[in-house]
């Protein structure tokens, strides 16, 4: 049977079929090529983690936050100025230096979010993810675009015979072949061009089932920079993960990347503790023993 | 000094994952419960391959109920396989317990009679456990509130039976050798002395708490306390006596203090085994 001989909703169907055939294909071959072992990461750096997650401006956002829960910047509803006495000197990391010079005179929080400037900054980062083969390197990129190619020869050479057989025997109705098409088309791009590689991928949900100890008690995560856990938690989830009053800043200074917190996640999970935290200090609670 | 490869580690517990991933520079190991990850999703198993590409991993069992006239179930030994396989650990370790018994399970890690049949059921467990792991496993020795009844040798002498019979090396619990001696009156370095000390391959460290009145009371292993003086002067002792890397696990099972507090805990560890290998080393020179 020639399937082009077929009739308009029966070829439409045909082509249906087809299309998701190919994106399907074009997914597997993705997954096989851009797999790879788990690789060595700096899991301690929030910004990388942020980066991984989200991009350079993520990770523009997390430093900021992070800055500001230190103490070194202060945040004033949206405006952001370096604190009194805080020095550039005072931190280590190319986006906090940045950052701590960017804010020496008051400016909103939300300037550095597309800010070619904070580029230099986090072009370590996109070196190190491409370096693993998280995010997409230039073979991996070639790979794409020519599996994507395949895809649109497959899909578009199909389409155009059909529409030429049936333009030659006087038939019009082709519009919705045309839009079938291009929704296909697009989608094949979507799936062939991913920010991460499948590696990166599955690199960050492991990270993210890494930390979900902290997203479990995400309520008395410590402000004031007392441990990295604020950062890491930001970092893994993003800022919408902050929550309780003492993080209620970061909401005002970046309302978009703040928007659909678990909040109800952090219900319950602050109290009930009868633990002691100190070093050498009782605590309150106990078990019938572990004997291991 | 500290032998070149002597290394510190935490137990890794969700809670404390920011605290260990933070501080990858100042931990060497972290030792993952393996039984979390028998039935656990292929993402929980993929996220542990991804932590052990980070840094080394030991797997440590609770459920295997090494100690037991009772067969070890195959479908345990072959998850413990399995889970071996994916994850290349430095090594595997399980308890000199006993776990189950006529169906029934205890959820407990009980100690058992030390007789002959215990020992010879334990030499048949870790010679099943080699097989279908492929590799022996550290047994450790575990803390008990009572005298285990029905016993015809004491602690030291049945695991240094167990140890001689089955080949294998020893997870020291310091914590749980101090429990028991505090309960039972025994003299933990008089242990030491009797157990085959070259055969300590890795040191458990933890805490716990008194429990019961009077003259009832005893010293609970609840690995929800800081690591007591003492426990850390027997890390000392061991490192006096023994001379291979030694891996030393600092275990905490809730009550979590600062990641800080655990990390201070982990350098006075240090500090105590490096203090036993200085005074081996002396000792080898005044041999000499």
């Amino acid at each position: 049977m020639n399937p082009f001989d077929l009739r308009g909703p029966e070829f439409l169907i045909f082509y249906f079929v087809l299309s998701a055939v190919v994106i399907v294909a074009l997914h597997r071959y993705r997954q096989v090529v851009e797999s790879g072992p788990p690789p060595k990461i700096d899991l301690a750096d929030p910004y990388l983690i942020a980066y991984l997650r989200a991009g350079e401006s993520e990770a523009a956002r997390v430093a900021l936050v992070s800055l500001v829960d230190r103490g070194l910047l202060t945040a004033n509803g949206t405006t952001v100025v370096r604190t009194k006495g805080a020095s550039p000197k005072s931190v280590r990391r190319p986006i906090e230096k940045l950052l701590m010079e960017r804010f020496a005179s008051p400016a909103e929080s939300t300037s550095i979010v597309a800010d070619s400037s904070v580029q230099p900054a986090v072009n370590e980062y996109r070196d190190t993810l491409t370096r693993l083969c998280v995010l997409p390197d230039a073979a991996i990129n070639r790979s794409r675009v020519t599996s994507f190619l395949l895809a649109v020869a497959v899909l578009g050479g199909t389409a155009a015979v059909k529409i030429f057989v049936a333009l030659s025997r006087g038939r019009t109705n082709i519009v919705f072949l045309i839009l079938l098409a291009l929704i296909a088309t697009a989608i094949a791009a979507k799936v062939s061009f991913p920010r991460l590689t499948a590696r990166g991928k599955s690199l960050l949900l492991d990270v993210k089932l890494l930390y979900s100890g902290l997203k479990e008690r995400a309520g008395p995560v410590a402000s004031g920079g007392a441990n990295a856990d604020a950062a890491m938690l930001a970092a893994a989830f993003g800022l919408g993960a902050l929550t309780g009053d003492s993080f209620a800043y970061a909401g005002a200074l970046f309302p978009k990347a703040t928007r659909g917190g678990w909040s109800s996640l952090s219900c319950g999970t602050s109290g009930g503790s009868s633990c002691g935290s100190s070093c050498g200090g009782g605590c309150g609670g106990g078990c019938g023993g572990c004997g291991g | 000094m500290t032998a070149k490869a002597d290394s510190f580690g935490i137990g890794w517990r969700p809670e404390l994952a920011g605290g260990i991933l933070a501080n990858l520079d100042r931990i060497d190991v972290v030792e993952v419960i393996a039984d979390d990850f028998f039935d656990a999703p292929g993402s929980h198993r993929r996220a542990l391959r991804t932590l052990a590409a980070q840094v080394p991993l030991v797997l440590h069992g609770v459920t295997l109920g090494l100690a037991s006239a009772v067969p070890v179930e195959t479908k345990r030994l072959e998850q413990t396989a399995r889970l071996f396989d994916d994850v290349r650990p430095r090594y595997w370790s399980e308890h000199l317990a006993f776990v189950r018994g006529g169906g029934v399970e205890i959820g407990h890690l009980a100690a058992p009679p030390r007789t002959d049949a215990t020992v010879e059921g334990a030499e048949a467990n870790l010679e099943r456990a080699r097989r279908v792991v492929g590799v022996p496993p550290l047994v450790e020795n575990v803390a008990t509130l009572i005298d285990p009844p029905g016993s015809d040798r004491d602690e030291a002498e049945w695991i240094d039976e167990i140890l001689r019979r089955s080949n294998c090396d020893l997870l020291l619990d310091l914590h749980n050798l101090f429990a028991n001696a505090t309960n039972f009156g025994f003299d933990p370095l008089d242990f030491l002395r009797r157990i085959p000390i070259g055969g300590v391959a890795a040191i458990h460290l933890a805490g716990g708490k008194w429990v019961g009145a009077g003259g009832e009371r005893r010293l609970l292993d609840d690995h929800l306390h800081d690591v007591p003086d003492p426990v850390y002067q027997l890390l000392t002792e061991v490192g006096a006596r023994a001379h291979r890397p030694l891996t030393v696990i600092l275990e905490r099972d809730g009550c979590y203090p600062s990641m800080e507090c655990l990390l201070v805990q982990l350098e006075r560890a240090r500090a105590a085994l490096r203090e036993g290998r200085k005074r081996h080393t002396a000792r080898g020179e005044e041999a000499a």
